[in-house]
């Protein structure tokens, strides 16, 4: 099947080095300490942080720095086909424990002993990504909560189809069968945090497939801040400075 | 007593902390002067939107808000063979979900006590259409913050407003298949059953309002913060021609007259009316697109 046609787009009329369209919102949950919803194309997903709080479970408690938890869950209607095991199935357990890795590694956790930061991201419409859209509206929620960090982190996914690398996957991309590459970075320090693989890639090619994704992650990080100063100018206005 | 060591300390604290400490106390002030801590007259309800379509990927789907609470609300058609003893007959699982966003109190691994007694109450409450189509409807809730049951009822009847039953035809070996949108416009190898993508006929549609009642005052659509501290809730369910779809008053502190049951009934045929504005109008946003 044709992933590239010879004019080089894609199947939905993208070119092999343009992402999808970018759209988030902060604070769209009331009640929790900082939520974000973000949309990379027809990939929806919405997440939440409520911190730091009290440990729920003493026996987790660290004497020295916080203890962070994730969730990830689909809605039952995010797929094509009706979902009959949204939670606890094994795909979900391990991209929560991919995303609580992830985010661990940018929070500042030493300054908040003995409490908990939950994470719970829940994707609304899923078409590829979703590991990445929930990282960056994650990112989002943290921000929005005031928790300290070490840096911004943003995902971004590529693949090689075609003998082309192509930038930010569909779900129809995605299972074509080609490799997948899913890179977190934190943009400012410049550093790696998540890499994950799929199938099969020589090396070479490897190497440029993971600089397009790093170049994605930066792309998605120049979204994000200005999202974050637009929403502090929001708050400066309403305040009256 | 608290409330005597409330008085005295109010004048030294500030609001929020009495908010916090003497909740009860917070609220009834505002009751004597017949108004609540959001600025409200005691029946009346928080600000309501819906907002159809929200979920491409669902053959029928609404957003509704009422004040934060939010709920999203999907259906997903799939066909089935309908049963020996009503053939005639689809039907409709529906499922309501409390994600851990939703809600502090709500812990993964741990669903929260409301969701189940909401399910049951929905599942009561909407009756089956007529094909043999399943329908799952799974009810999301994005942000509780009181009135859970009204909104999910209000985000059911939005979505079931907004459903469009695909084009089916029936292949070779006697199985029904989905006529996508992207062959549906050359030449068709068989002939579709249904021509084109039908709306659902709902016959009535069910509204609700659920009230809290203290002492003698009845607060009309509850935040969670006051579900948490006067707990004897009354949920209405009202159809469109105003009959009495089904009445819950799930025990609670105070006992309840019949006076008090009846304000209940004609607050919500209040509301029922402003609902009904609120869900034609979406509609017909949505027809004009």
């Amino acid at each position: 099947m044709e992933y590239v046609n010879p004019e080089g787009l894609r199947l939905d009329g993208r070119r092999p080095l343009e992402m999808r369209q970018l759209r988030a919102e902060i604070g769209v949950v009331a009640r929790a300490d900082g939520s974000a919803v973000f949309e990379m194309g027809n990939t929806k997903v919405i997440a939440a942080i409520y911190g730091p709080r009290e440990v729920q479970n003493k026996s987790q408690q660290i004497n020295d720095q916080a203890v962070v938890r994730c969730e990830y869950s689909m809605a039952n209607f995010s797929t094509g086909d009706r979902m009959r095991k949204p939670k606890h199935d094994r795909r979900s357990t391990e991209i929560s424990l991919v995303i609580r890795q992830t985010m661990e590694a940018c929070i500042l956790t030493h300054l908040m002993p003995r409490s908990q930061i939950d994470i719970f991201v829940q994707v609304l419409q899923a078409d590829g990504g979703t590991r990445s859209a929930c990282i960056n509206a994650a990112t989002l929620a943290l921000a929005d909560a005031g928790i300290p960090m070490r840096d911004l982190v943003t995902s971004c996914a590529a693949g090689y189809l075609n003998t082309t690398p192509l930038l930010d996957l569909s779900y129809v991309e995605d299972s074509a069968g080609g490799p997948d590459v899913t890179v977190g970075i934190l943009p400012k320090l410049d550093k790696v945090t998540l890499l994950q693989m799929d199938a099969k890639l020589p090396l070479d090619t490897f190497e440029t497939v993971m600089q397009l994704a790093i170049e994605g992650c930066k792309a998605v990080a120049n979204y994000i801040r200005e999202i974050l100063l637009e929403n502090t100018k929001q708050l400066e206005f309403r305040r009256g400075v | 007593m608290a409330a005597a060591s409330g008085s005295d300390l109010s004048s030294e604290m500030e609001v929020d902390a009495f908010r916090r400490l003497f909740p009860l106390n917070f609220h009834e002030r505002h009751l004597l002067k017949s108004i609540r801590p959001d600025g409200r007259t005691l029946g009346k309800a928080r600000d309501t939107i819906i907002s159809l379509g929200a979920v491409t990927s669902a053959n029928g789907s609404a957003l509704t808000k009422i004040g934060c609470t939010t709920m999203l609300a999907a259906i997903k058609l799939e066909v089935m063979t309908p049963t020996v003893e009503s053939p005639d007959e689809g039907c409709i699982a529906i499922d309501f979900h409390m994600p851990p966003i939703c809600s502090p109190i709500v812990r993964p691994g741990r669903p929260a006590e409301a969701a189940p007694v909401v399910a049951k109450q929905l599942s009561d409450t909407i009756l089956s259409g007529k094909a043999a189509w399943m329908a799952y409807l799974d009810i999301y809730c994005l942000d509780a913050d009181g009135s859970l049951f009204d909104a999910a009822l209000l985000s059911a009847v939005a979505a079931f407003s907004h459903l469009q039953i695909p084009v089916v035809s029936l292949n070779d070996e006697g199985r029904i298949v989905l006529i996508s949108e992207d062959n549906g416009g050359g030449k068709l190898e068989k002939e579709p059953v249904n021509k084109e993508k039908r709306k659902l006929k709902l016959a009535t549609i069910p509204f609700s309002l659920t009230c809290i009642l203290h002492k003698n005052y009845i607060l009309a659509d509850p935040t969670a913060e006051e579900e948490s501290i006067m707990e004897t809730l009354v949920t209405v369910v009202l159809d469109s021609s105003s009959q009495l779809v089904s009445l819950y008053k799930p025990g609670g502190p105070v006992l309840a007259q019949t006076s008090a049951i009846q304000d209940c009934v004609s607050l919500t045929r209040q509301r029922l009316k402003e609902l009904q504005k609120i869900l034609n109008e979406a509609i017909s946003d949505m027809e004009v697109d």
